[in-house]
């Protein structure tokens, strides 16, 4: 088959100071195909395609596109080339329309005289946003009225409008759910119909396999292998993103361990401020690992909030059932023993300027103060315990968080609250973002502490670690209860997703 | 292309470079408006007189400069810290001219400028308005407030007060300024460095939701910063009304955008957050009490002098953002 390259990158290199992001690394785009990328954070993905779009400039290196010699200065040019870009990051402008979100920066096309016109421009935004089968939004509605997963839906609306050549979707597909990501993979196909190119970043194994037709394996800046599709087997990826045999099962391996009877959290006919959660009852076991999934609109991160107090309650109440104290605000939480891993971790989770040591304390300061004195020495002390056990990967610990890859920052997160030895811990989708090894770590780390008798909220919009690690799966619906499983070796996917949609 | 190759590579070596001279470049920034304005002057810069007369100044800059770096820490921008001093030394002055106490003096300057402390601390923790254009209009309310007060009086004279207040010689003052601002510093540089208040403060500045998610009480930040810089602000004030012994409408006039200017020279993050430091006051005070000096003795209008302190602080303000940018890498 004859494979018309569309773009090539040669022994493209990048710095970043000391750290090598890309080392000398030879890639190359065909038509008619969805290449795949995929390696640990911090290989190299985004970088090679942040580098191609134009957000920023090669260390070396030579790159060619449509078979000119290719060097954007900016995104926009990028574009103007004909290199669409999705990325993971939110990337709408709040305050303003859908359509003005869309066309931002190209308002002038709707001139019409001194004035813009709005219904030219919310007219063109409805196509634009059927085009990619994206429907039942109005373009004149505030783009803050819109859920993220809508809010993307846009984004990808602006990015297709401008019929890119060679479409790039980094780590896109975690922010949405399944009906969100039929619509992206809709577009790569017709993308791939068309005799035009895909670039597919993603941490989901299963979704590379299903998808791409070539998948190009990254690992600290080096190109490691490239492989066809009768190559692709999860195992054999794993092995090339880790560069060593990695065992079948990470999750945890036993079944029928007796869950104790002795019930630590309630919460009882709650409805949340958001009212994402409609009058919604359950309890917590002493020592179980509860996982709890759903579609992502369901509710069960607001739930997540609420237990740990962040959110405030319209009706109902949450007990910490051994003290007989209603949760009413995170300082309660706190102090009863309640540690709380949000979903979004750069912007909820951690202070990114801040340097990992005052992250890591930060949960902590009734642990280490002596009556107010918080001595180095005993910071010190409490930070390197953490890194230790959880090897974070870092040059020392005054260093800022926001150098860390996301695993490492994930483990930061972590460390946090394993360092204040919670007792019941409120995980939002621990694993979203890290690679297999971080996550293979997080997984025997959530192991280990239910055996050490912590109680564990498991919340995530994958069903195979909810399936792996709980003891007790709650499926929400529309903020209520939609189906209750109990641990157990004959559990499948199926069966579940029957109940969530 | 190996000629481009070369330009990046010096480039990030230039960066990486400028990351640890970045930590003393407030220091050195000192150093060279002192030796820039000793030439210019001839030396009269730093002629016995003028040295005391700098000392002075510094004094007030520094100690409200000093207790903002918490309320600028937590990513309160404070426009009000010049009327503060100045509702602070007017009650605190005619509080000792009727009772001739020196003592009562020193405690309503306390307890004034607590208690705009405390509003400030409970509108920033309860009331969601932008505090910054909070702070302007309190600073211009309280100036209003001055000008009610005071009446047909535009100035407020200690020795008309029914008892003599005792009044401090050169070595006197020196003394008690020296105390008070070693003091304060220590004490704040401790709570900012070694105490959890400190750590919170950074971490509020850094990330708001991220702080309150970790159990950090924001509420009590807030009110908590505002005090500290409240007994700051209450030296500055008593060491105003014990050393001139005159207070009038137009008394600390400067103070305000002085420790703006202080703090920002002073190397301090404008919004808060991990990379604010206690020294950023000292340091930036001596600094701009040096320049208004400076620019006074070269001979410049005092317009002119306001225009350059203007520059200056655009100037910092872009060459401290120039560091923030270019260094993420992407994940």
């Amino acid at each position: 088959m004859a494979q018309e390259l569309i773009f090539e990158a040669k022994n493209l290199t990048k710095h970043f100071g000391p750290t090598v992001a890309l080392n000398g690394v030879d890639f190359q785009v065909y038509r008619g195909q969805i290449t795949g990328l995929i390696g640990e954070n911090g290989s190299g993905k985004s970088t090679i395609t942040s580098i191609a779009a134009g957000m920023q400039p090669a260390t070396s290196g030579e790159m060619t596109f449509l078979g000119k010699a290719h060097s954007p200065a900016t995104m926009i040019e990028g574009s103007k080339l004909g290199i669409g870009m999705i990325v993971q990051e939110q990337g709408t402008v709040s305050g303003i329309t859908v359509a003005e979100n869309i066309f931002a920066g190209e308002e002038s096309r709707f001139r019409n005289g001194p004035f813009i016109s709005k219904r030219k421009m919310n007219q063109e935004a409805k196509k634009a946003m059927e085009d990619i089968g994206f429907l039942g939004v109005d373009p004149a509605s505030y783009i803050d009225t819109l859920d993220m997963q809508s809010r993307k839906l846009v984004e990808i609306a602006k990015v297709m409008y401008n019929k890119p050549q060679m479409l790039v979707v980094d780590e896109t597909t975690t922010a949405l759910s399944q009906s969100g990501r039929e619509i992206i993979y809709g577009i790569m196909r017709k993308m791939k119909e068309e005799n035009k190119a895909v670039v597919f970043i993603s941490h989901d194994l299963q979704e590379l396999i299903d998808t791409c037709d070539t998948l190009t394996v990254l690992r600290d800046g080096n190109l490691i292998t490239t492989l066809d599709r009768d190559q692709m087997d999860e195992d054999t990826i794993k092995k090339y993103m880790v560069g060593r045999e990695m065992k079948g099962d990470y999750y945890r391996a036993d079944y029928g361990t007796p869950v104790s009877k002795d019930i630590v959290l309630e919460a009882d006919h709650i409805t949340s401020g958001s009212g994402m959660l409609m009058n919604f009852s359950m309890k917590v076991h002493k020592g179980e690992i509860l996982g709890i999934g759903g579609l992502s609109h369901c509710g069960m991160h607001e739930l997540g909030k609420v237990l740990f107090g962040e959110d405030k309650l319209l009706t109902g109440s949450i007990t910490h059932v051994p003290s007989g104290e209603k949760i009413t605000n995170t300082q309660t939480a706190m102090k009863l023993g309640f540690g709380y891993v949000s979903k979004n971790r750069d912007t909820e989770s951690l202070v990114l300027t801040a340097t990992i040591k005052d992250n890591i304390i930060s949960a902590s300061y009734d642990k280490i103060a002596k009556g107010m004195v918080m001595t180095p020495g005993a910071v010190k002390q409490f930070v390197d315990r953490q890194v230790e056990s959880l090897s974070i990967k870092c040059a020392g610990v005054d260093q800022d968080v926001q150098y860390l890859s996301g695993g490492n920052k994930q483990k930061v997160v972590f460390g946090k609250w394993i360092g204040r030895n919670c007792e019941i811990l409120i995980l939002d989708c621990p694993t979203r973002g890290v690679d297999i090894g971080v996550k293979a770590a997080m997984y025997q780390l959530i192991d280990q502490m239910r055996k050490e008798g912590k109680t564990i909220i498991m919340i995530s919009e994958e069903l195979p670690e909810l399936i792996g690690m709980s003891d007790r799966l709650l499926i929400l619906k529309d903020g209520g209860l939609a189906g209750e499983f109990m641990r157990s070796e004959t559990l499948d996917e199926n069966h579940i997703i029957e109940v969530m949609i | 292309m190996s000629e481009a190759k070369e330009k990046s590579n010096t480039k990030s070596g230039a960066r990486a470079s400028l990351g640890g001279i970045s930590k003393y470049a407030p220091l050195m920034g000192l150093v060279l408006v002192v030796i820039i304005f000793t030439a210019l002057t001839g030396g009269k810069l730093l002629s016995v007189t003028n040295l005391q007369n700098m000392a002075n100044q510094v004094m007030v800059t520094a100690l409200v400069a000093i207790g903002a770096v918490f309320v600028y820490g937590v990513g309160n921008f404070d426009m009000s810290l010049g009327g503060a001093v100045l509702f602070s030394a007017v009650l605190g002055a005619m509080a000792g001219v009727k009772t001739g106490s020196i003592v009562v003096t020193f405690l309503v300057c306390v307890a004034v400028s607590a208690a705009i402390a405390l509003i400030k601390g409970i509108f920033s923790a309860y009331i969601e308005v932008p505090f910054f254009i909070f702070t302007i209009v309190l600073g211009s309310v309280i100036s209003s407030v001055v000008l009610v007060i005071m009446g047909s009086e535009t100035t407020i004279y200690l020795k008309d007060a029914v008892r003599e207040i005792p009044s401090f010689n050169f070595t006197q003052m020196t003394v008690i300024n020296v105390v008070f601002l070693v003091i304060y510093f220590l004490v704040c540089l401790f709570l900012f460095n070694y105490t959890p208040v400190g750590s919170k403060t950074r971490m509020m500045g850094g990330n708001k939701v991220s702080a309150k998610q970790s159990g950090i009480n924001d509420k009590k930040m807030h009110i908590l910063t505002f005090v500290i810089s409240a007994i700051g602000v209450a030296l500055a004030a008593f060491i105003l009304i014990i050393r001139t012994r005159t207070i009038g409408s137009q008394t600390a006039g400067s103070v305000g955008t002085d420790v703006l200017i202080a703090l920002v020279v002073g190397g301090m993050p404008i919004s808060g957050g991990p990379k604010s430091k206690i020294s950023a006051g000292l340091v930036g005070a001596l600094t701009v009490v040096v320049l208004n000096s400076g620019l006074t003795m070269v001979g410049l209008s005092t317009a002119l002098i306001q225009a350059i302190r203007g520059i200056v602080f655009i100037v910092v303000v872009l060459v401290s953002s120039f560091s923030y940018r270019g260094k993420l890498l992407p994940r």
